[in-house]
């Protein structure tokens, strides 16, 4: 049953792996109410890195128009579709254990696992390359905040990576169907979160000056 | 649409604007138009993640609003800073 189905109004619905009937439109809460402190506790925590670099930005605003065009742009775009794609591919795990294909779900999450792994070296690569150049935490109040929080978010990319390579192994026992398999979701979700956090990371410090 | 192919070209449509950003973090010049782009891209893709990768739009309304607000107000601090630096700066000073 792989057909479209729209709504009166167009809203587009998951005809093809539908979300659980009872869930739909109602009080779902997208894996399990833990993660959920989780994600907001992680979403405050970047918040406040956010806040705190937007404040270092106006009382030092030399360092902070000179510091973007110091860094590896070019790093940063790669690591950007890098985690952009991972996200996709953990959607589509999430689509194809709703259609109960485990081995599709397998794939993409292979592939999210190698993102984050991608990920991880174009970063330790971008920190080494950064170093030779003579830019530490300790250059100025730009690269101490780009620093703390590029690896901050770096620790995220790689326990998150970890994370799905558990709920691989998991699936891979046989422990998601394609009603129950809320562990996989909290996952999937958790790891959207990190993917958020630099959605925002690369545009305040790679981009904005 | 189904969500499969949604996914798809979200997928796509998202890799373009990164691109779209990263030339203009390397040839766009600073200002208030850099601040607009950078604002309203960060919308955009954070909130086309929460309703269609993360799946909130069918999710309790208190965890959905909460994660579409976020997207609204990150760009909000853009503009604003960018805007009132001097005031800002003025109103955290350590005295």
């Amino acid at each position: 049953m792989n057909e479209a189905v729209l709504k009166p109004d167009n809203e587009i619905i998951l005809d093809e792996a539908p979300l659980p009937e009872a869930a739909v439109g109602t009080n779902r809460v997208p894996g399990n109410k833990a993660i959920w402190v989780g994600i907001f506790s992680e979403m405050s925590e970047f918040a406040m890195m956010f806040l705190i670099i937007f404040l270092a930005k106006v009382h030092n605003p030399e360092v902070f128009e000179v510091g973007p065009t110091q860094l590896n742009t070019l790093a940063g775009t790669i690591n950007t579709l890098i985690l952009l794609s991972s996200s996709f591919f953990v959607a589509r795990a999430m689509i194809a254990i709703r259609q109960n294909r485990r081995q599709d779900c397998a794939t993409w999450l292979w592939l999210a696992i190698l993102a984050g792994c991608s990920y991880l070296l174009t970063k330790y690569w971008e920190f080494e390359w950064l170093a030779e150049r003579g830019f530490e935490i300790e250059t100025n109040v730009f690269f101490g905040a780009f620093y703390y929080t590029t690896f901050n978010h770096f620790l995220h990319v790689g326990w998150g990576s970890f994370a799905i390579l558990w709920v691989l192994l998991r699936l891979k026992s046989g422990a998601y169907t394609p009603e129950e398999h809320d562990g996989l979701e909290a996952v999937a979700t958790y790891w959207h979160m990190i993917d958020l956090a630099w959605i925002v990371i690369f545009p305040l410090l790679y981009v904005w000056r | 649409m189904t969500h499969s192919k949604l996914v798809n070209v979200l997928w796509i449509v998202l890799m373009l604007v990164t691109l779209v950003n990263a030339v203009v973090a390397e040839s766009g010049s600073p200002g208030l138009l850099l601040t607009l782009i950078v604002a309203v891209v960060i919308g955009f893709k954070g909130r086309m993640v929460v309703d269609h990768f993360m799946e909130l739009k069918s999710a309790h309304p208190l965890i959905r609003i909460s994660m579409q607000v976020y997207f609204f107000v990150i760009p909000g601090m853009f503009l604003l800073f960018y805007l009132f630096p001097e005031q800002i700066a003025e109103l955290t000073k350590l005295r």
